[in-house]
């Protein structure tokens, strides 16, 4: 972007000014591609949660209900806005904004499609996760700023949610951390071309024989000095195939389900108990300010676990065309973006499903979950892919240590790889669940007789 | 580019500044953690304007998402919301000046005195990154490793201290009935005195209104 801007009015302006303009340029993309998936999202939750409890939704304003979502922004605008008598009216005030400003940075590092990121951050990873904790601060404003004692218990059950669903999220990222061997995302989605299962580890023996429409140039591992090497590549060894990538994504989606406030875990805006938890007092913009800070939330966490266990922007195709030369990159480059945004709506579909099907949990069932069943889950995950970076990257010239698998095939190190940690996996998870799913019939019954 | 970061620099640290000093003045004790947190969060700024990427958002994940959450919580959890207006001033406030004043000049004298200062900067090409994430590992890992596993030692030994803290009061705590468990609570009783011969009834009928109130 900058260099286009700089062949174009280079001579016109300061080179500082071109990389401003350029930023905003960027920036405002992003932001309306958030803000229109945002529409949309809204949409289709309302139709898609309708359909499954035997009612219409929306079906009057435009083509199926389509324009629905433009005419409640309008009604939004009109709405008066009211700030409560006793209200903190700057803390009342900026709380929606402190609350989606982070949101919208988190948008920032994510690689949109091949070639399409906005900033190339070397601990993209670690920003996301910091970047989403400050909301925890906006959620506190609007509780304590609202002089509402509803709106005060929800921002303290937002904001412990938030707090103690971040632990199983994080230590899920640790994975990929692990994996990757490092914390950019543009990294991610090329680490995980080539096959299902087998990543691209199978490789091309002939480089004459093997056609460049199958076979891609990749570097196996980018955190060793390794020769770039031709792979069989369809552009779908997403990490999700793999045992401890299955395990991460699962605990990771649930925890992300949590942090954005979804079903299952809508604890904080319980409206049968708490009127609207830390919305209670707010209408208008505000209140749409809060709405869609939620729902950016929910497409950057679901766009987040698309391109850390979901292969990100890769996909069938797109690394044959990228090979081609000549305007076959930017169709690429468009399929890529295709892909990323196809998962994001599949995970957000998978959303509205839970929310759909799952009833409200309590907050100590909350807690007892995160603690006693994602997090050791994510630990044992970050063991086993501890194992797998091992097994499958360590030689006996760099990093010697715990196995020595010299002579075999980069395919059978990725087999051997994968039936460990499936083994691991499957007997952690196994343990962990029949731990937790002991009645506590016995320990109850005593309580009982001590409480009479 | 340059007069782009001297620009930036000023006005972060004016913002710095400003806020940390509203911290500090401010009467409203909720007011004076809005203020701090904004303060940690310029000197995230700060720290990423130096391309220290890793300690930039380390900043912002360690000061702003979990101290300051935590002051909030403390606050709106220990103090009565419509009465602290009170000033943070005590009388004793010079005492507090002078010694964070100190603490402040142990660290930056010899910082001054022994740092090799680079001006002018050094021409563009491969600049000294001493703060990537990967050199950080490597740091702790190597050079710092006894000074990590100590501090990691200490953060374990806190968080079981948490835990058997936690426990402790949990045991002394009665334990608040499901509407289930009450349910099955009042059948228990209705069997006992189903079984119970017939003065009893009487001792039981107390138990039964206290049982009530739970």
């Amino acid at each position: 972007m900058t260099d286009i801007l700089r062949s174009w009015i280079g001579s016109a302006l300061p080179d500082w000014l071109i990389v401003l303009i350029a930023y905003l340029i960027v920036t405002t993309i992003v932001l309306f591609y958030a803000v229109g998936n945002f529409i949309l999202m809204v949409w289709a939750e309302r139709r898609v949660v309708a359909r499954m409890q035997d009612r219409l939704g929306p079906n009057r304003v435009g083509p199926a209900g389509l324009l629905q979502p433009i005419a409640d922004a309008v009604k939004m605008f009109t709405k008066e806005d009211i700030v409560p008598r006793n209200a903190d009216r700057w803390v009342h005030l900026l709380a929606p904004v402190v609350s989606l400003a982070p949101v919208a940075m988190m948008l920032a590092v994510i690689p949109w499609g091949r070639g399409w990121e906005p900033i190339d951050l070397n601990v993209a990873l670690l920003y996301i996760v910091a970047v989403s904790a400050v909301s925890g601060v906006g959620l506190m404003m609007a509780g304590w700023g609202s002089n509402n004692k509803f709106a005060l218990l929800g921002a303290m059950r937002a904001v412990a949610q938030l707090v103690s669903y971040e632990i199983p999220a994080v230590t899920a990222l640790l994975t990929v951390v692990v994996l990757a061997g490092g914390m950019s995302l543009l990294n991610l989605p090329h680490l995980q071309a080539g096959v299902p299962i087998m990543g691209a580890t199978i490789l091309c023996n002939d480089p004459a024989g093997c056609s460049p429409l199958l076979y891609t140039t990749v570097t196996l591992f980018p955190g060793s000095p390794n020769e770039p090497v031709q792979a069989l590549d369809l552009g779908l060894g997403w990490w999700v195939f793999t045992p401890v990538g299955l395990l991460g994504f699962v605990v990771f989606f649930i925890a992300a389900l949590a942090e954005g406030e979804r079903t299952p875990f809508d604890i904080p805006e319980a409206d049968s108990e708490i009127v609207a938890g830390y919305m209670t007092e707010y209408s208008g913009m505000k209140f749409a300010t809060f709405y869609i800070a939620q729902y950016i939330l929910n497409f950057a966490l679901a766009a987040l676990a698309a391109t850390a266990f979901l292969g990100g922007w890769q996909g069938p195709g797109v690394a044959a065309l990228a090979n081609m030369d000549g305007p076959w990159v930017h169709v690429a480059a468009a399929l890529s973006a295709f892909y990323l945004l196809a998962k994001i709506w599949i995970l957000f579909f998978v959303m509205i499903w839970l929310r759909g099907a799952f009833p409200r949990l309590r907050v100590d069932q909350l807690m007892d979950f995160a603690w006693k069943l994602l997090l050791p889950l994510a630990l044992v995950n970050i063991v086993s892919a501890s194992l797998m970076v091992s097994i499958t990257q360590w030689t006996d010239t760099q990093w010697s240590g715990l196995v020595n698998l010299d002579g075999f095939a980069s395919w059978q190190r990725q087999l051997i790889a994968v039936v460990v940690t499936a083994i691991i996996n499957i007997a952690a998870t196994y343990w962990i669940l029949s731990i937790n799913q002991r009645p506590k019939e016995e320990e109850w019954d005593e309580e009982l007789v001590v409480a009479t | 580019m340059n007069t782009l970061i001297t620009i930036l620099f000023l006005v972060f640290a004016v913002f710095i500044l400003a806020a940390a000093i509203m911290t500090v003045t401010v009467k409203n004790i909720v007011h004076a953690a809005l203020w701090l947190i904004s303060s940690f969060f310029g000197v995230g700024a700060l720290y990423l304007l130096m391309e220290a990427e890793f300690l930039g958002v380390a900043q912002v994940l360690i000061y702003v998402g979990a101290v300051s959450i935590l002051i909030l919580f403390a606050i709106m959890l220990t103090r009565d919301l419509e009465g602290s207006q009170n000033r943070q001033l005590t009388p004793r406030w010079w005492i507090a000046l002078i010694v964070p004043a100190a603490l402040f000049g142990v660290l930056i004298v010899p910082t001054v005195m022994t740092h090799a200062w680079q001006l002018p900067p050094p021409p563009a090409g491969q600049p000294p990154t001493i703060s990537s994430a990967q050199q950080i590992g490597t740091a702790f890992m190597r050079e710092y490793l006894l000074p990590f596993e100590v501090a990691a030692i200490l953060l374990l030994v806190a968080m079981i201290g948490a835990i058997v803290v936690a426990f402790e009061e949990r045991e002394q705590r009665r334990r608040v009935l499901t509407l289930a468990e009450q349910v099955r609570l009042r059948r228990q009783r209705q069997q006992q005195v189903a079984t119970l011969p017939e003065p009893a009834v009487s001792v039981i009928q107390p138990s039964e209104a206290t049982s009530g109130e739970m």
